[in-house]
């Protein structure tokens, strides 16, 4: 028997894929990866790891990967190979003149998650400092948006307010909207291992996901909402705590503004949150609201963790107050064991947001509209900037339907097959003169390009990524860009070649310039990153080697008290008829990441193939339904096939799928609804109606916009893509 | 201070940047989260996150159709909107200002 | 609560985890050292230098005491106790190396190579090969008699593979899969010789619940879990 190879150099680097940031030891022999092994030092993961992280790397490889940018005068051409100067030329040109003949904020930019905190801060300085305008966004707008408006307007900072490990001194564990089982696998771990341990868990989620049951594990309170319900059952939690005075008043007067914490439960101790009213609204038994109430303001240390289940609803931003209101109100802040902790999906998300990849704030959430923090990077930059807001990424789409629009810089992001209402934004997509993607693989959203510059993956660059936990991480370099440069340094050369003269040694020293710029960041380097390992955020003079659990003393506002926000209960547009009687909700399985550009090319898909349509007994039987046929899912939007499987984790009224693979376009079905303050999209309701296509047995037939992909202008086609299907 | 940009042409003139359909949607909808406020609070909390969040061209657009008529808009959502003529626009803010 | 998490370093494995609290002050093979109270004599032995030779035990998983690799003399007690499953107390003192030791663990170390594709002993990397370095084994004194070496190798998983032929039936990857992913996908099926892992129902591992973390590749100490992409030709048994 042969031995195995030995690998005879290894890096350690940070996981291209969920918001845990787990360390691995990247481990190469004679040049090439041949293993990712969890790093013991990691502060995130503490040795552990999940599928994706550990083996789903082969991703980096595939003969899919584009190693040539590639250009086109309009979508229905093939796509020509170029030099990378002819790429930025051309690039340069065409948003020039677009700026030109429809005016300066004509175009914009997006940035990706899964591109470094350098990337990110360079694509929004690319909007500002070079377009001129702040139509600069990320993908946590269709996300954790909410978290962002929600989280400030209570306790001041979007972020979590803890360290994972500190899920381990949790007496009560409250997840609210969230699967971390799946979504964070590492953090989810670490959460059976507290409640094995003798902690309580406490799940909100229409779904009896993994996190609820599970060997050794299951939760005391389970509230399988409907759908749309979220801030109703909150608002009914609070109602308990405030009527049975479970509230901690001692906290409330010693750290809130007590005047607004009056207004507050008044509106949520009045009649209509009782839980016997809102019970029977939600689908929910009140004495178990009840329950949950008690069992969280009991504590003594009770922690919230929650996900897209709350924000990606029409009350996102409300649904996230209402977690810091209850938290604040129980006094669950500001030590080991507590908190509220949004569960940010991807690696870098919280970086995106920490680093002003936003239309209305610069890096540290800084407004544009103050004066002075523009005037500060006015003088950094060099250039006079935009001092009004920007178009959010939906709003972005809407200005190109009106003629507004018309230019689009795109980076590690794939709107096309995420973003909701897929019809209107391919509409969108159509009506742009020139839009630019900087990906790995020819995605969706590519098919609606004219320029396609090659990026890079996490292997082959170097820089850092801000996991959940504020954890500001080292990514580093283990092979060669594919395609010759690091995402980093292609957006230096786009900048420089719209006249900006961008100029980086190395990536070391745009985390410089961020840390000039941004107060949290104030200390991180790369130094300080090799020598510590990580560093939560704020890392600044009070603390050099990061901050492990925020608000300790006071919370981020300017008076330093937490307050309450009024959170009314108003329903979403989006209701249950006649025509589409159930409510769809979506959700993410462990072995696929996000739309699966990455996993999808990878062994991960042995595991999950395909979507497949979560529908109840009883609603399939109504409708002629059996295990594994093949359904239409409708909405008043859109439809698309599935495969359906009868499943007890939901209850009748709601279905449920994942959005991993192309083919499915769960995004033509779901809603143009958003949260109202931030246009996170309502991915997590929609009315729809199951019927039957064929029974099992059955190829799935049709599915989506057959367009043959043309190739490439060298003759040959490009090779290894999938072929388009029938 | 190097100005690289040139003031801006003349856009579509009476064609709002996005449907008027969505922007009032959108402005009913964050008039909904501020009904329970006092008046006075609910007025600048609108009048703030318009300033914040809103694109200048979704503002325009919004005061535009207000002028008009501005049927379909809540009356709180007008208030609120139209105070975003007075004089120096407010620096920004994420909730409702303090009492 | 937290030390066993985060005292946790790629540096060094202790052998069990790190605790915290008051200190206890021992003496290993003459040298002080001093432990937090609840931490394993194979710890301090471990923070003092003297690294004794396991198997079953690593720090990340509570100790088990199945390899009997870890022997150790103790003043006072009787007999040859595991380091790993055995507490440190004020005022000890422990030997971890004699002659009776060596010999000990020389015979637990030929009986698992009795075992063991003898193939496979040159060149190997494995913590097994350096246990067997450690301790000076690198034959044994066995016949051919009745052993695994035919079992079937479980390829079910894209990643990694299951060689029962090299399983020594620590119990680490059962643990990882307990204490460290929380799945609890695996399991010791049979007993006596006849004891193997099995994942599920005794089912291939794909089959299984398990969702392949990788936490059992990670810990196990042969290779006999092991990832395929360290075998570019594939994996064949001679």
């Amino acid at each position: 028997m042969p031995n195995p190879i030995k690998p005879d150099c290894s890096v350690v680097t940070t996981c291209a894929y969920c918001g845990v940031g787990c360390n691995f030891k990247a481990e190469t022999h004679e040049g090439r990866i041949v293993r990712m092994i969890p790093w013991k030092d990691g502060k995130a993961n503490h040795g552990h790891s999940c599928i994706k992280g550990r083996f789903a790397f082969d991703y980096y490889n595939h003969p899919d990967r584009i190693r040539k940018p590639m250009i086109r005068d309009s979508i229905d051409e093939v796509w020509h190979e170029v030099t990378w100067e002819q790429a930025f030329e051309f690039a340069a040109r065409r948003f020039r003149r677009i700026q030109t003949r429809y005016g300066r904020r004509a175009i914009g930019a997006v940035s990706s998650s899964r591109c470094t905190n350098e990337e990110i801060f360079l694509v929004q300085k690319l909007a500002r400092a070079v377009f001129g305008n702040n139509n600069i966004d990320n993908c946590a707008r269709i996300c954790h948006s909410p978290t962002q408006f929600g989280l400030s307007a209570t306790v001041g900072w979007g972020a979590a307010s803890q360290h994972f490990d500190s899920i381990l001194q949790a007496d009560v564990i409250m997840v609210v909207g969230a699967n971390p089982t799946e979504g964070h696998p590492v953090f989810g771990s670490l959460l059976k291992r507290r409640v094995r341990q003798g902690a309580r868990l406490i799940v909100i989620d229409p779904r009896q996901t993994e996190t609820v049951r599970s060997p050794h594990v299951a939760a005391d309170v389970h509230l399988a909402l409907r759908p749309g319900t979220n801030v109703a059952v909150l608002d009914s939690i609070a109602h308990v705590v405030v009527r049975e005075k479970l509230y901690n008043e001692e906290f409330v007067r010693a750290r809130c503004e007590w005047e607004e914490f009056e207004h507050w439960a008044e509106l949520v101790g009045s009649d209509r949150y009782a839980p016997e009213l809102i019970g029977p609204q939600a689908g929910l038994d009140p004495e178990d609201i009840r329950h949950a109430a008690r069992l969280y303001a009991s504590g003594p240390n009770s922690a919230i963790y929650y996900g897209l289940g709350v924000t990606e609803h029409s009350q996102g931003s409300t649904g996230v107050m209402c977690l810091g209101n209850l938290s604040l109100a129980c006094g669950m802040l500001g030590r080991e064991g507590v908190g509220v902790n949004p569960l940010r999906g991807q690696g870098n998300v919280q970086g995106g947001s920490c680093l002003g990849s936003w239309p209305h704030v610069f890096s540290g959430y800084r407004f544009v509209t103050d004066d002075e923090v523009r005037g500060s990077f006015e003088a950094e930059w060099g250039v006079t900037l935009d001092a009004e807001p920007g178009l959010r990424l939906p709003n972005m789409f809407d200005a190109a339907l009106t003629g507004h629009f018309r230019g689009m810089f795109i980076m590690g992001e794939d709107p096309v097959q995420s973003d909701p209402n897929q019809d209107h934004t391919i509409a969108a997509m159509r009506e742009m003169e020139c839009v630019v993607v900087q990906d790995l693989f020819l995605n969706e959203t590519a098919k609606y390009a004219h320029v396609f510059l090659p990026g890079s993956s996490s292997l082959e660059k170097d820089g850092t990524f801000t996991g959940a936990e504020r954890r500001v991480n080292r990514v580093r370099k283990v092979v060669e860009p594919l395609a010759g440069l690091q995402d980093w340094e292609i957006v230096v050369k786009l900048m420089n070649a719209m006249g900006y003269p961008a100029h980086y040694d190395h990536a070391g020293q745009i985390l410089d310039e961020i840390a000039r710029l941004s107060p949290a960041y104030k200390g991180l380097s790369f130094e300080l990153l090799d020598r510590v390992g990580s560093a939560q955020w704020p890392v600044d003079e009070n603390a050099p080697e990061g901050t492990e659990v925020l608000h300790r003393e006071r919370f981020p506002r300017a008076n330093g008290r937490g307050t309450f926000m009024l959170t009314e209960y108003v329903p979403t547009r989006e209701r249950a008829t006649d025509q589409h009687p159930l409510l769809l909700t979506t959700g993410r399985i462990l072995s696929q990441y996000n739309v699966g550009t990455q996993t999808r090319r990878t062994a991960n898909s042995r595991w999950h193939s395909e979507d497949v349509l979560e529908v109840s007994a009883e609603d399939a039987a109504a409708r002629g339904i059996k295990d594994g046929d093949v359904v239409w899912l409708s909405s008043r939007f859109g439809a698309t096939q599935l495969r359906a499987r009868l499943s007890r984790r939901v209850n009748p009224g709601t279905v449920y799928t994942t959005f991993h693979h192309a083919e499915t376009r769960v995004n033509v079905v779901t809603s143009d609804l958003s949260d109202w303050a931030t246009n996170c999209p309502e991915y997590k309701v929609t009315a729809v109606e199951v019927s039957l296509v064929k029974p099992a047995g059955v190829e799935a037939a049709g599915r989506g916009e057959a367009r043959h992909e043309p190739a490439v202008s060298t003759g040959e086609p490009v090779s290894g893509r999938e072929e388009a299907h029938a | 201070m190097n100005a690289l940009h040139e003031p801006l042409p003349p856009g579509p003139v009476n064609d709002p940047v996005l449907s008027m359909e969505r922007l009032l949607g959108m402005a009913n909808q964050i008039g909904d989260f501020f009904a329970p406020y006092p008046p006075a609070r609910r007025a600048e909390g609108i009048r703030n996150h318009l300033r914040t969040y809103w694109d200048p061209r979704m503002r325009e657009a919004l005061l535009a159709y207000i002028d008009g008529g501005g049927s379909g808009l809540a009356e709180h959502v007008l208030q609120g909107a139209l105070l975003l003529r007075d004089s120096e626009p407010k620096k920004g803010y994420y909730g409702p200002p303090k009492a | 609560m937290w030390s066993e998490l985060r005292d946790l370093t790629d540096a060094i494995d202790v052998g069990t985890p790190p605790r915290s609290g008051e200190m206890v002050s021992l003496t290993i093979d003459g040298q002080p050292v001093r432990v937090p109270r609840g931490s394993s004599v194979m710890l301090a032995a471990a923070k003092a230098g003297c690294g004794i030779p396991k198997l079953c035990a690593t720090d990340s998983l509570e100790p088990f005491g199945s390899c009997r690799l870890c022997l150790v003399e103790v003043e006072g007690m009787r007999g040859y106790p595991a380091s790993c499953t055995t507490l440190v107390a004020e005022g000890m003192t422990v030997r971890t190396e004699s002659e009776v030791l060596s010999r000990i663990r020389k015979g637990v170390l030929e009986l698992y190579l009795s075992d063991f594709p003898a193939g496979d002993i040159p060149d190997g990397w494995s913590e097994f090969h350096r246990a067997l370095e450690q301790c000076g084994v690198d034959t044994h004194p066995y016949g051919d008699g009745t052993d695994h070496q035919q079992a079937p190798v479980d390829e079910s998983n894209p990643y990694f593979l299951f060689d029962q032929a090299k399983c020594i039936v620590c119990n680490r990857c059962v643990r990882a899969c307990e204490e460290i992913q929380g799945t609890f996908a695996l399991t010791i099926s049979g007993r006596g010789f006849d004891s193997k892992i099995s994942a599920g129902q005794d089912q291939p591992f794909f089959e299984s619940d398990c969702v392949s973390c990788g936490a059992c590749v990670q810990t196990c100490p042969t290779q006999a879990l092991v990832e395929k992409s360290l075998f570019p030709e594939g994996y064949a048994r001679a």
